[in-house]
């Protein structure tokens, strides 16, 4: 049986209405119990519907399953949670099992267990086999990669200064007759700093790096027939949604996947937002609209630009504000007669950018503010992050590196323990450290032996 | 030719450190044991430094100790130093050693080995391995005596093919006026088809203190009080032993100047000596080359004996012709009238690769067969001691049908060094560090006892006497460690209430460290838990990288723990060992209910 808990987004990474995240392994109850507000007393193979906490704050609705081992696919404790399928919320989800003490499966980890622990016949192991085997393969070509990529290079300003700080360290918890001067806590702290620097400036590049590969997510919100469908149109460059002159024609979501300026960009044209739905159909595309601002990292809130912001548009914009995104304000037909803003008070924050849709002008700059990196990356040539695995793992690390910094006046076997902990954890990234590597810079930086 | 007519079940060849620990825990285990030796004389000789322990070495011997081997013992008797090295840093790194009597040594070991039932022991030199069809048969001596045994242990430490150096002159030798074995290797490359190679290895002179100005010095007293390095032997013992005293120096610019204008003389850069020396134990010529800047190095000078003037020179090992020798000894304060009675050397050796052998240290090849020691690569008394208790353990079990003993990694300092043998192999002489155990906070030489004493027990090594003493000790250090008052009177035996106190407050000190170390130890020991069965190659497992299934055919793992740690072995390979083997196990069983 395993001593570990896994978690995985189990259906495809697609955006599907609904994502399936699992975990499974001696702690998902533990994990399962802070992740859900007020936790129930599970019942096994009973949906709950739950609330998902991202800290204090709520992350989703969910349906959540325990099944208790051994009745369970893996034949361990299992939860599934069904959450809605944003790449945003599953990504976010699994960031915070993790936190609490699960971790990334490897590929084929689950069927794995579960056939380890008999659940799964020989035939389908095959399947297994098959899946474990490319993954193998797709590693060992990333870390390739990686060795030769610019990954490498970033990485060995963190390795080589860790690896010879412990080599320091290692030396003198093996110096028999205290032949060498111990080190002074400061120029440990200054070393680790030193450490710690670059590798937190990596870590940080996560957010960004998981908007590139899974792509920024935009909202398009805006009162019925301010154009957010054209502008969807002319950021895509074809017709793709409905565009009519009859207000309310999108009811449903639109979704639309496209490259801007190098990023991945997911654009959502909702219904048009009116306080007064005409039918129930309208209704439910509004409420579909709330959600795509939620799970939205950008908003774009497009107006008419030929006419004044009507009420109904300063009451949406409360519910924009609600949401506590980065927000753009676009007044699109400015091809037509443009009137001035006059914009209240709390909107002055809100940048504005005038846009055509029929003559293309005013895209160029929103295309450049849709893909303005949102965080600063302090990596060179703007290396990025966007494996969760990898930023759990300079997480853990940091952490450990964190510690020794506070014990850096302590003995050097403690200092130690944390930075083979910290070595543990970036073995993915920097390639397993092992005690004759240590010894290696221990031999040709020192001279030791009778 | 004479054919013995006694049927022995292990023949240790080899009486150093490694073969006295083998053939004492082959007997007691009730295997009929015969040790062969060149010289009874010889028998657990020191052949370099006068000290047993050392950092991590310390930790072994303690380790032998517990589990029931006669080093630490012996070490007691022969006492003239005692130094708990590393004090000033963490206890993880505490280190016992001991400067011993060299003499006293060998014989107190001598005496304890003409003593153990169900071993014999006879002066003769080994010449070649005898086998059949199923592995070890017989050995054959030089003196054409032929002895039937079904398990032969391997412990020849310098001595097989060895070669010695003094400056350009060349001696065949195991040690300094010892033949080397020359058939016996000949028969391991040649016949048994041992993948043997050569490493090299050296000793400073020995001087007559005579002549030395001890004001020039600093000297290192015995510690005071004085502690047992064996956790069996009385500390009353100590009491009256005249304890003697070691020496700090340093060489000078001089020194530097001798070694310079005649490294071309010295066998080590003069072309004679090609193979690999280690690199912590370099000679002084080596320290100098690879360390101009620093011109001044440290030397101990440890006395050999209490009834003989000779000075152990740690520090100056050296290969230089004997002129060289000299002069280098009087370029040194305090040292200059003195005059050198042994010539530092080089030695250079037959080992065989031990990613050949198991992890029970037997042979992949020849059933039968175990080496230890020096013949694996290895460097120090200590690690040849441990693994000779292994070696004589696993010859007894395998003799008896009993599954092998392998300690693991977070079980002992001689769990880690096996490990690292037939897992990683060798591309030097191996010495153990505490940097190489990754559970080093659990590997103590203060609970070396509570570690591995339970073992020694359950084995049969350890007096059955021991077995309730130890129980109250375990169960003070625990009362201790919670805080609860312990139960007065308890019969502790040898072990001290006071080592159960500092044990509880390592313990406390600790306490945080010790969860994620057990922790990490667990999720070892759930892998190591899994064998890779008979009939299962891991290797043709498809869908592993190529260089992982070129490795595994190499070392050819015993559990899916020593695969993981195969270099270069990814965490994918060891999914799909771990499936295929349930495959392989389901597929059986299917087999056998049809």
């Amino acid at each position: 049986m395993s001593t570990d808990t896994i978690c995985a987004l189990s259906t495809g990474p697609a955006h599907g209405a609904v994502a399936i995240v699992r975990l499974s392994g001696p702690d998902t109850l533990a994990v399962l119990n802070h992740v859900v507000a007020n936790a129930p007393v599970w019942q096994p193979r009973r949906q709950t519907l739950c609330t998902l906490l991202d800290g204090t704050t709520v992350l989703d609705k969910a349906l959540v399953t325990y099944f208790k081992a051994p009745h369970s696919f893996t034949g361990e404790d299992v939860a599934e949670l069904a959450v809605h399928g944003s790449p945003y919320i599953t990504g976010r989800l699994l960031e915070i099992l993790c936190k609490l003490g699960a971790r990334p499966a490897n590929r084929g980890e689950f069927s794995q267990r579960a056939f380890l622990n008999g659940k799964m016949d020989l035939l389908e192991a095959q399947g297994l086999c098959d899946l474990i085997a490319s993954g193998n393969r797709a590693a060992h070509e990333l870390a390739m990669q990686q060795l030769e990529g610019k990954l490498s290079a970033y990485i060995d300003r963190i390795k080589t200064p860790l690896v010879e700080l412990l080599a320091q360290i290692e030396v003198r918890l093996d110096d028999a007759e205290d032949e060498l001067a111990p080190l002074a806590p400061d120029y440990i702290q200054t070393q680790l700093t030193h450490i710690l620097t670059p590798l937190k400036n990596l870590a940080d590049t996560f957010s960004v790096g998981r908007l590139r590969k899974e792509g920024l997510k935009v909202a398009l919100v805006g009162v019925p027939n301010s154009g957010k469908s054209s502008l969807l149109n002319a950021l895509v460059g074809f017709d793709r949604a409905i565009v009519t002159d009859a207000a309310g024609t999108t009811r449903d979501t639109v979704e639309e996947t496209l490259e801007l300026n190098g990023q991945k960009v997911i654009l959502t044209d909702t219904a048009g937002i009116r306080k007064h739905a005409l039918d129930i159909a309208e209704q439910e595309g509004m409420r579909r609209s709330v959600r795509a601002m939620q799970q939205a990292d950008v908003i774009v809130w497009v107006t008419d630009g030929s006419l004044m912001l009507s009420p109904e548009e300063l009451t949406l914009w409360q519910q924009i504000k609600r949401q506590g995104k980065r927000t753009v304000l676009v007044r699109n037909k400015t091809d037509k007669t443009s009137v001035p803003l006059d914009l209240p008070a709390d909107l002055q924050a809100v940048p504005v950018l005038n846009v055509s849709c029929k003559t293309g002008d005013g895209l160029e700059p929103l295309k450049e503010f849709l893909t303005r990196p949102q965080a600063a990356v302090n990596t060179p040539q703007g290396l990025l992050i966007s494996n969760l695995r990898h930023y759990e793992a300079l997480l853990h690390a940091q952490t450990e590196l964190e510690t020794a910094l506070l014990h850096a006046a302590q003995g050097g076997e403690i200092i130690a323990e944390h930075l083979r902990a910290a070595l543990h954890h970036l073995k993915d990234l920097l390639g397993e450290v092992t005690p004759d590597d240590v010894l290696e810079i221990i031999f040709a930086q020192f001279c030791r032996g009778k | 030719m004479f054919v013995c007519p006694d049927k022995y079940e292990v023949i240790v060849i080899g009486g150093g450190h490694a073969g006295c620990e083998a053939a004492l825990s082959a007997a007691k285990l009730g295997a009929r044991t015969l040790l062969l030796t060149q010289n009874l004389d010889t028998i657990a000789q020191m052949s370099c430094n006068p000290s047993i322990g050392g950092i991590a070495k310390g930790q072994i011997v303690r380790e032998i100790d517990a589990l029931g081997g006669a080093m630490g013992r012996v070490t007691d008797i022969s006492s003239l130093h005692y130094h708990l090295l590393n004090t000033g840093k963490g206890p993880a790194v505490h280190s016992p050693r001991v400067q011993c009597d060299k003499k006293i040594y060998q014989f107190t070991y001598k005496h304890l080995l003409e003593q153990q039932p169900n071993l014999d022991i006879m002066q003769d030199e080994a010449a070649q391995l005898c086998t059949d069809d199923n592995g070890i048969c017989g050995v054959l001596t030089l003196r054409q005596t032929r002895y039937h045994t079904q398990t032969v242990i391997l412990t020849t430490g310098t001595f097989l093919a060895g070669t010695i150096h003094i400056g350009t002159v060349m001696t065949p030798g195991g040690r300094y006026n010892d033949m080397p074995s020359n058939l016996l290797s000949q028969n391991l490359r040649e016949q048994l088809q041992l993948p043997m190679a050569r490493f090299k290895t050296g000793t400073p002179m020995r001087i007559n203190a005579r002549g030395l100005d001890y004001t020039k010095f600093r000297p290192q007293p015995s510690d005071t009080p004085p502690w047992t390095m064996s956790h069996f032997t009385d500390i009353a013992t100590l009491k009256d032993r005249k304890f003697g005293q070691c020496y700090v120096t340093h060489t000078t610019l001089a020194t530097d100047k001798i070694l310079r204008e005649n490294f071309q003389r010295s066998a080590l850069y003069g072309g004679n000596i090609h193979s690999q020396g280690p690199r912590y134990c370099p000679s002084v010529e080596d320290k100098i080359k690879k360390f101009p800047e620093i011109t001044s190095h440290p030397l101990f000078l440890e006395p050999e004996g209490f009834y003989t003037e000779e000075f152990y020179i740690q520090g100056f090992s050296t290969s230089m012709p004997e002129d060289v020798q000299r002069a280098l000894i009087a370029s040194v304060p305090g040292m200059e009238k003195c005059t050198i009675t042994r010539p530092g050397y080089a030695v250079e050796y037959d080992y065989a690769d031990p990613k050949d052998l198991y992890p029970s240290l037997q042979s992949k090849r020849i059933p039968g067969l175990f080496l230890a020691g020096q013949i694996n690569g290895t460097t120090g008394y200590e690690e040849a001691g441990g693994q000779g208790l292994i070696a004589g353990i696993n010859a007894a079990h395998y003799v008896q049908g009993k599954e092998p003993f392998i300690l693991r990694r977070n079980e002992a300092y001689i769990g880690v060094l096996i490990d690292d043998l037939v897992t990683k192999g060798v591309n030097e002489p191996y010495r153990m560090f505490t940097s190489r155990a990754e559970y080093r906070l659990l590997l103590r030489n203060d609970n070396a006892d509570l570690r591995l004493t339970p073992i020694g027990l359950t084995l049969g090594l350890l007096d059955k006497k021991y077995a309730q003493p130890f129980e109250n000790y375990k169960h003070l250090c625990e009362d201790l460690c919670e805080g609860k008052t312990p139960q007065p009177d308890l019969n502790l035996g040898p072990w001290r209430a006071e080592n159960a106190q500092r044990y509880a407050d390592i313990q406390h000190k600790y306490a945080g460290y010790f969860e994620r170390n057990l922790k990490d130890a667990e999720k070892l020991a759930d892998i190591d838990n899994i064998k890779i069965p008979e009939g299962f190659d891991p290797s043709s497992v498809r869908g592993i990288l190529f260089e992982s299934a070129q490795k595994l055919r190499e070392i050819k793992p015993q559990t899916v723990g020593q695969a993981s740690r195969i270099p270069g072995v990814t965490p994918a390979d060891i999914q799909l060992i771990c499936v295929h083997i349930e495959r392989f196990r389901r597929l059986k069983n299917a087999q056998k209910t049809a």
